[in-house]
Order: C-alpha cells, then structure tokens, then sequence
C-alpha cells in the first residue's frame, strides 16, 4: 500500500482530482455561498440537478468524496514524509551514507577540488574545518579513513527541513479544518433592533441589540459603515458587551461575533411624506386625511426590495435596495386601489389590481420621500476552535515554503590525507541551487581555503555534471 | 594628383604566385625601400588573399613606379596582376576591404584585426603621419561601424561554427556541457576541436577502432569510451557528434529514448555529419531531442552567406559614404583648410 | 483626477512604447533599442507611480478610505498589477541581462494600462466596511507581487517555447540567436517561479486570517479562495515536476502557463462568480 502512495503517477492523480474539482466547484453555484443562485440553478436545469445533488456538487467542498480526496492526501503525505527522513531530491541518493572511499564519495558530487598542502595530516584537518567554520559552514559529521580523516561541513542544513515541513503543514492545516467540523459551529443569528435572539447552538446565551445604525456614502446607496451595540447575556448576567462592525468582531470563550449583514424584514416605524413643500411623518397603520379630499391614507406593507412578479408585489431580498410603501386609502364614495411608492424613485407609481397585478398609475398628490424600517443586524456567529491549528499549519506552510526555496544548502565533503609529512586535501562540493549557481561560489570558497593552508601546489577545479536537482 | 597611392595583388585577380613571393617579404625591408626612395608615410596591409602598400608621396613620379618597387622586393614578377589605385579610389578600397567587402567570406572580421596590426605595425616603424593616422583610424572605426549597422557580419559561415551555434542556443555557455563523438575521421576532428575552443566541461571519443578513437582522444586530452558501451554515453553527454564511417544508421531511436528518459528531459543535441547519416531520422521526434543533419547545417551556412550577400549593397553605401568623407578632409587639408571631421561624422549620421 | 488620467495614459503610452522597442530589438542587433526600451519603461513606471500617488490622494479625501492603498476596484488592481508586471520586469532584467525578454512581458503590462483605462472605472469610491481593514494594504499587494512574478515568468516560458520551436524546425531564423538558450530560459523560468511561491503562500494565508476577522471563516472555498489554492496547487505540481522528478523543457513549462492561467483567471474570471469577493467588479 505504501508503495502505491509512494508512486508519482498516484500523487499526480490526486493532485489534479484535488485541483479540478476544487475548479469545478466554483463552477457550480454553491449552496453555502450563494443559495438563490443554486435554486435558480436547480430550477433551470432539473436533470442536470439530480446528476449534481447526487454527487454532492451543490455543497462539494463538503461532500463526502471531496473530503475523502483531502484525506487521502494527507494520508500520502504522512506515509511519504514520516516514513523516511526529511526528503531529498533526485540527485541525492544518500542521506548519511559515509563512504571511506574518496573517488566515490568525490564524484557524487557535481564540484570538486583538489589541492596539496604543507601542514601535517593533524593540523591540515583542523585548519580545514576551522577555515570552513569561519566561512559560516557546520561541521556536521567527522569520521576516520583508511588513508586519512574526512569530514562533512554544511551551511543553511535547515534547507532539509524546509520540503518536510511544507508537506506536513498540509496533515496540520486538514487537521485544524477536522476539529473545526466535529466541535465548531457557525450560525447566522438576525437580531432586531432593540430586541434580541437566543443562540441555536449556546442557547444559554442571548444575543441583544441595543442598536444597529448604518451610514451611507453621500449621495449614494453604498454603505460607509454598519455596526451594531451588542451584548451577549448567559442566563441574565451579562457576558460582554461591544460595538461590533465588520473587521471588528466580539470574541466570548472563542465564539466570535460577526457584524456581517443587515436589512429589513418589512416592518417599519413610520415614513416621511413629502407634498410641495411639506414634510409630514406618517406613522404606520396611522391615518391621515389629505387635504383637499374626503380619503385617509394609510401606510401599511414595505416590501425592502421591492420586486413585481407574476404572483403579485414581492421583494427579492432583504437588502434595502428598492424599499417601497404600499399606500391604502380609506373613506370617500369611490373605492382607491393601493398604490405603491418607491424611495429611489419619487416618479414611479403603481397601482395594485384585485388579482395583484401591478400597472403604473398616475403619481397621487405626496411623494414618498422617505422610510424609517425596522431593522434586523445579521450578526454572524461562529465558533472554530480548529482556527489556532489552521493557522499553525499555515505558518508551517509558509516557513516550509521559504526554508525550501529562499535557503541555499551547501554540503562539503573534505577529506585529508597524508602525502609525506604534509597532506593532500579533497573537496566535493554539492549545492540544492544546482550546480551553476554553485560553481563560482565553490571556485572562490575553495581559493580561500587553500590559502589559509599554506599551499603546496594549486588548486585543481573540476567539474562533474550530474542530473541536477534543481 | 593625389599624394595617396595604393599598389597591391589581391586573391581577386588570382595572383597566387605573387602573393606567395610576396607573403614572405618582410614589411621592414619594404619600408627601408620606401624611405630610400623618400616615402614617409606608409602602411602595408599583408594577409594570406592580399598584399597592399598604401603611401602617401610628395614627389612626381613615374605612374608605376611602386609595381617596380614591389617586382625588386618579392624577386617575382608581380606587374601584370598588381593593381594601382590612387586617390579617392585607394581610400575607398582600404574603407572597404576594412569593412570585409573585399574579403572571401564577406564581412569576415578577422581582416579588421590585420588592418589594425598593419596599421600598428606602420606607427611603430615610424612611418605614420597625420594623414595616414587619420585615414586608418577611419578605416578601422568605419569597419566596426558597418558590422554593427549591417548584417554584414552575422551568421556563421562554416558547418562547424553553425553547430556551436545551435549548440549555445540550446545550451548557452557550452562550459558546462559534454560532447560525445563518434567516429575519428578528419570531420569528426575538426568538430571537437571546435568544441574544444568552448571549453566544454567534458569530451569523449567513441570509435568503432579502439585504437584510432584512443590516438584522438589523446591528441585532444578527452576520454575514451569503447565503441560497445556508446548508447551509455547518451546518457550523460549533451551533444553527440555522429561522423563514423557506417553505412547504416548506428544510432537508433530506441537507444536515444532510453537514454532522454535517464536524461530526465535535459535537451540532447545531435549532430550528424557524416554521410550516409549516422542517426536515425525518427529520432529527431523525440522531445527534447534535436537532430542536425549535415544538409541542415549547410542550408543555415548558405542561408547565412545569402544574407551576408543582401547586406553588401548597404555595406558598400555606408563604408563608401565614410570614405568619401575621408577623401574630402585630405583634399581640404591638402588645400590648407581643414575640415573638422568629427562634424561631418554627426551630419552623416 | 485630471492629473490621475493623465499620468497614467503617459504611462500607457510609454509601456507601449517600451513594449516596441522591445519587439524591435528582438529583430535587430542594436542595442540602442534595449537601452531605450529600459529608459521609457523606467519613466513610465515613474508617470504610473506618479498616477497612483494621484489617485491615492483623491481617495484619501473621503475620510473612511484613509490610509488605505486604493486597490479596491477594477482600476486600480488591474493598475497597480501593470505597475507590478513593469516593476518585476524591471528588477529581473537588471538582474540576468535578459532585456530581449522585454518583448514578452512587457506587453503584459501595456495591457493591463490599457483595460485599466479603456475598460475600468477611474472614479474613486469609499471603501466598504469589510475593506476598511490594516489588512487591505498588505493582503492584495503580496498576491499581486507574487502575480507580477508569475506573469514575467509566463513571458520567459513563452520565449523558451518560441526558441524550442525554432531549434526543433532546423530552420532557425534570426530569432533563435538573439533569444538566450534553452537552457537559460528554463531556468530562468524555474527561479522566478521558485522566488514568487512563498510570496503567493504568504498572500493566500494573508487572506484566510483577514477573512477570520471579517467574515468569521478562515477559508469558505469562495471562488477567489479556490482559485488561488488551485494556482498554487499547479504551481506546486510545477515544482514538483522539476525537483522531484527532474523534468524539465517544454513539458514542464506547460504546467507553468496552465498555472499562470490560473493565476489569469483568478485575477478576471472570478469576478464574474463570486459576489463576495467580486469587490473587483466593475461595481467597483
């Protein structure tokens, strides 16, 4: 089974299953993000609905198999990444394989150098690893040959770690979403103004707005700002209390809420009427007489998002996009049908049939200047004790990536041997950045080194091209 | 009369034997000869198509007098192919012979680098003044000038510089790449020693012979690999050079597969110069791979030397241009009121 | 707002112009063309930055915008991407003497000048609530960096496929000696894209904390969400290609342009599917 996980051609697979079907679900209208659109979906296309529900493509990011190809990878990731040492990559065959044998050892590496020096075997291996140490390289292993000594000098070793971690933070990030989905919650809580809402989830607790006040950009329907005054009581004793915006969430024991919507259910306090140059508030269900003539009018329905559909008057949402007031009147000999008004448009005027039906009628003398709705905070709670993971995942992540690729780990193998009373060094030089971007650096790195160790002969460079890594 | 003069054989009008007499002549000798005749200034322009003697000369002297000179000095008969040009016509000749126009492959820029020895040549020997300063200054700058305002020079003009060429653009510096040949011949030779001149990381010979691969692998300092094990050497070389003698194509396309699988998609650039072809066509399919046969190799050479040929017509303009320049400021200096050359140079661009 | 439009249509007209140098000198030898193609693509970034520091003080004279970069509409991210993709190119040509490639990535940012201001909305407009965060500063410029980074890569891969193609016909024209080598280009390619991954990480992560503070979800597999996953998944698959298996050459920046597609759509596409964050709209 391992050996399954292990083959590229697998990992290929469910990296591109993951990927695509990531791609078709944004494709596809989602029913967490955007239910009317996915009914509306549903509607136009029934066949294609049934195939879809079937597989889950209305809500797949948490279908059964979406969530089993997330788990599979992490699977794969653990068996690959745990079950060895921190990888390595193509070129890299041995980890820590210690080979005596100077040719061989020498030529796995895609650099090598070559030089003799006047100092004895013992000084010769001292001032070599001292020489490297001050160029910022480790020495990570030394160990006797046959012929002489060798050591191992690395420098950013912690590159190693940086693919690891990058592969492991993937099983943490799945993990944090899994604890996320067995112990967290999120619910949409709409409180009225001034009234309040127990949680679903907490039911202990309750929810009160004291007040929700939104701010429009002058001259325009885009909100500035919206907030609400929230406070949050377990069983009559107040738990905290906040102005709550977007950006600004209340945090309770880790269940945070959210200012993330708001509109209007239809009820309303009063409206603003406007004729000539008279302003006269109207409250609701209130009568008044209109000068001139025998009929009261009364307004009774807002619709907040005013839509005319065949069944009649209805709104599309409860966003307060196109608020208006249907007028009734009372009194008089003739009878008046209700007439509509709208807020963002004083001209326009229907009336409304027997049957509901909506036809445009001439302008009654007031003008709808403006609505004072009800309305409702959508305050969003939710509650992810898996967050603090995700976000350890993610900073796993994001190390792994910046350790693997912004690191440049260099790995020398040195070996001294004697040659009379004084020594022979060799060097094999290998880089993670590939061999060209190494070579200058190991030509120079090498010249210095010689240098610090009084030279018998020059350096001999040479070169051994091997499929790179990178 | 104009005191500038030019006497001169050339490969154009065939002359071998002149040039070979005159090849050997030393320049010192020509310029003792010309001083005893009460020449000042003067340069000679010696190369293995052309011996040239540009003079300037106060003196009347007999039209011709110069071919005599250069008949004593080679000991050969030189009078029925030299030629003699003076003047304007002599400035035009040095400008254009220094822009490669004169030369075998056109806008070769190795006679640039002669002229300049000539040149320097001349000053060390104390035979320069102001006039011959100036006028081969030109020349050299006027021949920098039309190699880079033309195409007069680009394109490799030899089978053996195209494949580098292909070779960088598919690998850039050759320094680290290692080059496979197979076969010992003459061709195979002149390849690697093409190659070598790029300082390859690593050159290998491969022959059916071992002997002869080995000779060749050791006159150039590159490995041998048995004729038996060369599909291996696929493997890790970036450029195979296939001129064995085989009649049949020894290279298959399956060896080549094997081998760009192992390659892990590193490119592979064969050449095939030998006839009949070495490599199988079908290789050249393979990703990653890419196969030259020699008649490729000649179309770009004769591609190369076509364009070279479209570019004389503005070459000759430009070099004939900057000459005329030159002849008009000898003239004035000639009247007593020079003209300032770096003016005219900014007028005519 | 005078000022604004017309520093940034100099800046259009000196990318474009930039951009034809550069076409010019991928055909001929002089390297006049090179050098002026880097003097008016320097001056234009400048008029660009000029256009921004214009528009930023527009926004900034409605007091919710302040000091908010003004990247929140169609305008201003398609322009400061265009800055971005000439800035990047810019850094990376000084860096690898590569000023050829100007043919290929900086049409690129003439594009993005060009629908900026052809196509997108100019005026500015406040900010809405979810946007009036520390987080609007930093989260869309880190993913437009990495973006740039992308979009210069695309162009190195699009020169490797032109110069492949040219090699593999054995009728090289002019084009396949003044283009650099394979070799070069497919690593050139790979360090751009290695040095622009954790920068895309970064962004992604930036996104899903902003997105905990606002909207009370790390990550809700909106479409912009996704889409960026499924780009750093196929650059991913990208990186995996080469170090793991070593591949390299053509197949291996094919995956690089299906991620760079990505990157693309991510950008445009997913304005037209998701309302939440198409905030990049048109709408503004």
């Amino acid at each position: 089974m391992t050996k399954l996980f292990r083959s590229v051609r697998f990992n290929i697979f469910l990296g591109a299953a993951i990927t695509l079907a990531a791609a078709v679900g944004t494709l596809i209208p989602q029913l967490g993000e955007a239910p009317e659109k996915a009914a509306a979906f549903q509607g136009a296309h029934p066949q294609w609905s049934r195939l879809f529900d079937f597989f889950g493509f209305f809500d797949l990011y948490h279908a059964w198999w979406f969530m089993g190809l997330l788990g599979l990878m992490a699977l794969d990731i653990v068996l690959c990444q745990l079950w060895s040492p921190p990888p390595q990559f193509a070129c890299e065959e041995e980890a820590s394989s210690r080979s005596s044998r100077k040719e061989a050892t020498l030529r796995r590496n895609p650099h090598q150098a070559l030089f003799a020096s006047r100092l004895p075997l013992e000084r010769a291996f001292a001032q070599a690893q001292r020489g490297l140490a001050a160029q910022g390289y480790r020495i990570a292993a030394d160990f006797a040959t046959p012929a002489g000594a060798a050591f191992v000098a690395t420098k950013h070793g912690l590159q190693r770690w940086g693919s690891y971690l990058a592969h492991i933070a993937f099983v943490v990030i799945l993990a944090g979403a899994l604890v996320k989905g067995i112990f967290g919650f999120v619910e949409m809580v709409p409180v009225m103004e001034g009234r309040s809402q127990a949680l679903q989830h907490k039911p202990q607790w309750e929810l009160f707005v004291d007040k929700f006040s939104v701010k429009y950009y002058d001259g325009t329907r885009e909100p500035k700002d919206f907030a609400s005054r929230l406070r949050v009581k377990q069983g009559g004793a107040l738990l905290a209390q906040k102005t709550i915006r977007v950006n600004a969430p209340l945090d309770i024991q880790g269940v945070r809420f959210y200012q993330a919507t708001w509109g209007a259910g239809g009820d309303f306090r009063s409206v603003t009427l406007k004729a000539g140059d008279v302003f006269t508030e109207l409250p609701r269900h209130a009568r008044r007489r209109i000068a001139g003539t025998p009929f009261e009018v009364e307004a009774d329905v807002m619709m907040p998002n005013f839509t005319a559909e065949d069944g009649g008057p209805a709104t599309a949402s409860l966003d307060l996009d196109n608020p208006a007031v249907r007028f009734i009147f009372h009194g008089g000999a003739r009878k008046i049908r209700p007439l509509w008004l709208f807020e963002n448009d004083p001209q326009h005027c229907l009336v409304e049939g027997e049957d509901g039906a909506l036809t445009h009628a001439p302008k009654p003398p007031f003008e709808l200047a403006a609505i004072d709705p009800v309305l409702f905070s959508g305050i969003q709670v939710a509650y992810d004790p898996g967050y603090k993971i995700v976000l350890a995942g993610s900073g796993l992540w994001l190390i792994g990536t910046i350790m693997l690729f912004y690191l440049h780990r260099r790995r020398l193998w040195v070996i001294v041997e004697p040659q009379g009373g004084a020594s022979c060094v060799s060097v094999g030089g290998w880089s993670s950045r590939g061999a060209q971007d190494f070579e200058a650096e190991f030509g120079l790195l090498m010249e210095r080194l010689r240098a610090e160790m009084e030279p018998r002969s020059d350096l001999a460079l040479s070169r051994n091209p091997l499929p790179e890594a990178s | 009369m104009s005191p500038l003069s030019l006497v001169g054989v050339s490969h154009k009008n065939g002359a071998l034997e002149a040039r070979e007499k005159l090849a050997v002549v030393s320049a010192q000798r020509v310029f003792d000869e010309l001083r005893r005749e009460g020449v000042r200034e003067a340069v000679i322009l010696s190369t293995c198509n052309r011996f040239e003697v540009y003079l300037f000369d106060e003196k009347e002297r007999a039209r011709g007098w110069a071919v005599e000179l250069l008949e004593r000095v080679s000991g050969g008969a030189v009078r029925e192919q030299a030629y003699l040009m003076e003047g304007d016509a002599a400035v035009a000749h040095l400008f254009s012979v220094a822009s490669g126009l004169e030369s075998l492959v056109v806008g070769e820029t190795e006679i640039l680098g002669q002229v300049k020895t000539a040149y320097e040549q001349a000053k060390a020997a104390g035979m320069t003044g102001k006039r011959s300063n100036v006028m081969f200054q030109r020349a050299l700058f006027t021949g920098k000038k039309v190699r880079n305002d033309t195409a007069i020079a680009v394109g490799p003009t030899s089978v053996a510089t195209v494949a580098v060429q292909l070779a960088e653009s598919i690998f850039g510096s050759l320094a680290k790449s290692e080059v496979l040949i197979l076969g010992a011949g003459a061709m195979a030779e002149l390849t690697a020693r093409h190659m070598l001149s790029k300082k390859v990381a690593k050159l290998t010979i491969s022959n059916r012979t071992w002997e002869r691969g080995r000779a060749l692998a050791e006159s150039l300092r590159a490995a041998s690999l048995p004729w038996e094990q060369f599909e291996s050497g696929l493997e890790s070389a970036d450029i195979v050079i296939a001129s064995t003698g085989s009649d049949r194509p020894v290279v298959r396309r399956q060896a080549v597969a094997a081998a760009m699988t192992r390659r892990a998609g590193r490119s592979l650039f064969l050449i095939d110069i030998a006839m009949p072809r070495d490599v199988e066509e079908t290789v050249h399919g393979l990703d990653h791979v890419y196969l030259y046969r020699l008649q490729d190799l000649e179309a770009i050479v004769a591609r190369n030397l076509s364009a070279r040929g479209g570019e004389i017509a503005a070459a000759r303009a430009l070099a004939g241009a900057k000459a005329r320049e030159l002849g008009a400021w000898l003239k004035s200096l000639a009247a007593g009121q020079e003209l300032s050359l770096k003016h005219s140079d900014a007028a005519n661009g | 707002m005078m000022m604004q439009m017309m520093l940034i249509k100099s800046a259009l007209a000196l990318y474009a112009a930039a951009t034809g140098m550069a076409l010019t000198y991928l055909f001929s030898k002089d390297d006049k063309w090179s050098l002026w193609m880097l003097r008016l693509l320097g001056i234009g970034v400048l008029c660009h930055l000029g256009s921004f520091g214009a528009r930023q003080y527009l926004f900034w004279q409605i007091p919710e915008n302040r000091w908010f970069f003004s990247i929140n509409s169609f305008f201003g991210a398609l322009s400061f991407l265009a800055l971005a993709v000439a800035a990047a190119f810019f850094v990376i040509e000084r860096e690898h003497r590569l000023g050829i490639l100007g043919a290929f990535v900086l049409p690129c940012a003439a594009l993005g000048t060009g629908a900026a201001v052809i196509f997108a909305d100019p005026a500015t407009r406040g900010l809405p609530p979810a946007l009036q965060s520390y987080w609007m500063n930093i989260h869309p410029m880190v993913l437009m960096a990495a973006y740039a980074m992308f979009g210069n890569a695309f162009g190195v891969g699009l020169a490797l496929l032109i110069q492949e193609h040219q090699i593999k016909s054995r009728k090289p024209s002019e084009l396949c000696y003044r283009l650099p080598s394979i070799e070069e280009l497919d690593n050139l390619n790979y360090k751009i894209i290695v040095a622009a991954f954790p920068i895309l990480t970064a962004g992604i992560i930036m996104g899903g904390v902003w997105a905990y503070e606002a909207w009370g979800r790390f990550w809700g597999w909106d479409a912009k969400e996704t889409w960026s996953l499924v780009t750093a998944l196929l650059y991913a698959g990208y990186l995996h290609m080469r170090l793991v298996r070593g591949l390299r050459g053509r197949k291996a920046v094919y995956v690089s342009m299906l991620a760079f597609a990505s990157v693309i759509f991510t950008f445009f596409g997913v304005n037209y599917l998701s309302d939440l964050h198409g905030y990049l709209s048109a709408r503004g």
